[in-house]
């Protein structure tokens, strides 16, 4: 029976791959592509999970595709580079059950530590094949069509929705689920899932890897045949010697520049890759330049331009290697600015607005009122003030203590690069203290590498792992540390004062709404040789909270003005977003409207002035 | 016919709540909707936004571009101002009487606009509008947080095309059962702000 819904583009996606028979489910939290994962739970004999990390979940979904059942490995861009090694290795080898990898860009970095274009990953470097969705109900479509395509090609296939297409809603018919999905089996096939060195008698004794990239090589022809059919890839007629092509997203904001344009141009539409050759050839006849418009990178830009060299065709390829902004995410603005240029013959109606002027004051992310990552952060802080201190900072919450007001971390990179990062700067011979501040579901991403490391070679670095149970930045997703699995079920969650002592790590475990027992178990640290273990611990306050549970006692809270001086210590060392400092009164106060009572102030304080 | 809607505010404010009813609203009327959220690291006391787009025709891009959209709901005062230029000047605005500082406000390294230049400034871009003390009649009937159908109600009252009875059904439909009764009230409420 079908069904109208209306739900985010992930819900369309991980519903899509419900009703591709879809069993097994691995995914990393991150933003955009989270929610691909949580929905996909609750269907019996579906197996659902988050996974330590995205090379975890890749792995393990390839495992179950293996045995002829279909998986789907679910991850943000950062997570596709993490997973780059085994994903050189699976092109080669090749798969049996539908796998497909979902790789969610986040152009513009709206939710992310950078920016970057994961088709170049996954296409030109391990040369498998890509959809491109424009919107939710075709990201739905594709990810159907991509699980058969998997099957029938042996190969990886990928979804790469961006951030406007995962947090796009819209309106999304709901098929049935399938009933009844064949069981799994397992048959060795040693010359494709052995990825050795190995020399293949059959072959003249050409080594293995060899002659998989000549297998994956040859399987180019049959995408290519695909993709020259797939209904992903359209053209749509205009006039003049101006075309325009479209994307994924890039095509949707064509059409919605279109209202806005005195002429329709020529506009091809493209959702996959390969590109369908023919058509695009057939598309550029008579044309004398097109505009790609792409997230992001002049990808699609750069295989147009080949393909057109190779056959000898002359017409003049733009996009973003240049020609349009080769950063951020693509908008109305842009692509009517694009038009412009290239044709201008063609009347635009840029839709103008007046200035709005006044100062408009810019509002970057904190950590939560009442979040106990503010009680650590400022012991932190202030440890290495007095010490002159290095932190070297992870993903994660707690990273909003690198901005303003506490400028605390001094490096912030990728998961679980704060610990060996720290360790190098030990080793640099930099004679100051160094830590390391990692949250736990970072940890257990990969972070713990850098500690098993820092013990086995004996570095001075004070790690701080702020253990908070649960991966609360991208929505409170369980993690080793939780003791429950995606579905509910109870587990053990890993012990780490136990983890430390096998380690021969000297560990120190702290109550962050306690600010003086943090000083001195960092203090302690610090004067320790050999690498250290201070773990913060206390669940998150703010899925406490959601889940009726107390993570302090609620207090009232009020500054004292006639002890306040306005050294403004509270703010500059703390920054709850409760406390603000007035000007004329040089005093401090607390808006009982978003304080939630956890009295951290009143111990930051040094005057004694909040009570 | 075609009705685009910005709703801005900061984290936690409930945006996510206010658009699902607006868009709920639409689909019952049989229009295409299309809508985009900022989620994820946002959520965190950080700016957030929600677009809802509602057309009896096609509609492609979930984000409403400058200029383009015909109702601005602002839950916050700078928050309104920060996407003000989506709005169509000919359109109209909703906002929240209600200040929350930033950071650097906090630190007093940068200054919240006093609140006649904010009016000032919004009223010469924007002509029409209301300003609600949502959040004040949130907190009165005992719970900040229902602020947003406290402005949804308003919104009935300001903007012919939701239907009162209509989009009271959808609030309580949409609120979880403890607080169903109490939301239904502060959308009440909020219908009988605005004279």
């Amino acid at each position: 029976m079908k069904e109208k819904k209306y739900v985010m583009g992930n819900t369309a996606i991980a519903r899509g791959a419900l009703e591709a028979g879809v069993r097994v489910v691995a995914g990393y939290p991150g933003t955009p592509a989270t929610e691909i994962v949580d929905e996909c739970l609750g269907v019996p004999g579906v197996h659902v999970e988050w996974a330590n990390n995205e090379k975890v979940a890749f792995e393990l979904c390839t495992g179950a595709s293996l045995c002829h059942v279909r998986a789907l490995p679910v991850m943000k861009h950062n997570g596709t580079n993490y997973v780059t090694d085994f994903l050189m290795h699976v092109n080669f080898t090749g798969i049996r059950g539908g796998l497909v990898l979902i790789s969610a860009d986040d152009p513009g970095g709206l939710s992310s530590q950078n920016e970057e274009d994961t088709r170049i990953l996954v296409h030109q470097y391990a040369h498998l094949p890509i959809f491109d969705p424009s919107g939710p109900s075709e990201a739905k479509a594709m990810i159907k069509e991509a699980f058969e395509l998997s099957e029938k090609t042996e190969l990886v296939f990928c979804l790469r929705p961006v951030t406007r297409v995962c947090h796009a809603r819209g309106i999304i018919e709901f098929d049935d689920l399938p009933k009844n999905l064949p069981p799994a089996h397992y048959e060795p096939d040693r010359e494709r899932f052995i990825m050795s060195a190995v020399e293949m008698p059959q072959f003249g004794g050409i080594k293995r890897p060899q002659i998989r990239h000549r297998w994956l090589n040859e399987k180019q022809a049959l995408l290519e045949k695909i993709m020259e059919e797939s209904l992903y890839n359209w053209t749509e007629e205009g006039q003049g010697k101006v075309g325009l092509i479209g994307c994924g997203m890039g095509y949707t904001w064509i059409k919605e520049a279109e209202q806005l344009m005195g002429a329709k141009l020529p506009l091809m539409k493209l959702g996959t890759l390969p590109l369908p050759r023919k058509k695009l050839l057939e598309f550029v006849k008579g044309l004398e330049k097109v505009v790609v418009f792409e997230e992001t990178e002049p990808f699609v830009e750069g295989l147009c331009k080949r393909i057109f060299q190779e056959e000898k065709i002359n017409v003049e390829v733009l996009g973003r290697s240049g020609f349009l902004p080769s950063d951020g995410e693509l908008s109305l603005q842009a692509v009517l600015e694009g038009v412009e240029k290239a044709a201008p013959k063609v009347k635009v109606r840029k839709p103008e607005t007046p200035a709005m002027d006044i100062h408009i004051p810019i509002r970057t992310r904190t950590q939560c009122v009442g979040c106990n990552y503010r009680g650590i952060l400022n012991a932190l802080k202030q440890t290495v003030r007095k010490h002159k201190g290095v932190v070297a900072g992870d993903i994660g919450c707690h990273d909003a203590g690198s901005f303003r007001p506490l400028e605390l971390q001094s490096t912030i990179y990728c998961m679980g690069s704060s610990v060996p990062m720290a360790s190098g700067m030990v080793l640099s011979g930099l004679n100051r203290p160094i830590f390391a501040f990692i949250g736990d579901s970072t940890f257990y991403h990969n972070g713990i590498l850098g500690l098993i490391n820092a013990a086995n070679n004996k570095i001075n670095v004070n790690v701080i792992l702020g253990e908070n149970t649960v991966t609360a930045m991208t929505g409170f997703q369980p993690h080793p540390g939780t003791g429950k699995t995606l579905a509910g079920e109870k587990t053990t969650p890993v012990n780490v004062p136990k983890l430390a002592e096998s380690l021969g790590v000297s560990y120190r475990v702290v109550n962050p709404y306690d600010i003086k027992q943090c000083r001195e178990a960092l203090e302690a640290a610090v004067k320790e040789e050999g690498p250290s273990l201070v773990v913060s611990s206390m669940p998150c306050f703010l899925l406490s909270t959601r889940q009726g549970k107390k993570v302090f006692e609620p207090r009232e809270v009020r500054v004292d003005a006639e002890k306040c001086t306005g050294c403004m210590i509270c703010i500059n060392d703390f920054g709850c977003p409760a406390i603000s400092f007035d000007k004329t009164k040089k005093k401090v106060s607390i808006d009982p409207m978003i304080c939630v009572g956890c009295g951290l102030c009143v111990d930051v304080c040094q005057k004694g002035a909040i009570v | 016919m075609k009705m685009d809607v910005v709703i801005s505010g900061v984290g936690g404010q409930g945006n996510i709540f206010a658009s699902l009813v607006i868009s709920q609203y639409a689909m019952n009327k049989n229009l295409n909707v299309l809508g985009a959220e900022t989620i994820g690291a946002a959520q965190r006391g950080g700016a957030v936004v929600s677009h809802i787009r509602m057309s009896d025709g096609e509609i492609y891009s979930p984000i409403i571009s400058r200029g383009q959209a015909d109702l601005l709901i602002g839950m916050e005062y700078v928050e309104l101002m920060r996407h003000m230029r989506l709005l169509n000047p000919k359109g109209m605005y909703l906002l929240n009487a209600m200040k929350i500082p930033t950071v650097l406000n906090n630190m007093a390294l940068d200054e919240y606009p006093a609140t006649e230049d904010i009016l000032k400034a919004i009223r010469k871009y924007c002509p029409n509008g209301y300003v609600v003390e949502a959040s004040a009649a949130a907190k009165k009937l005992g719970n900040i947080q229902m602020t947003n159908v406290v402005m949804l109600g308003a919104l009935v009252k300001t903007a012919p095309f939701f239907e009162y009875n209509e989009m009271k059904l959808l609030v309580a439909a949409n609120s979880p059962t403890r607080f169903k009764e109490a939301n239904v009230k502060g959308f009440e409420e909020g219908y009988t702000l605005l004279k």
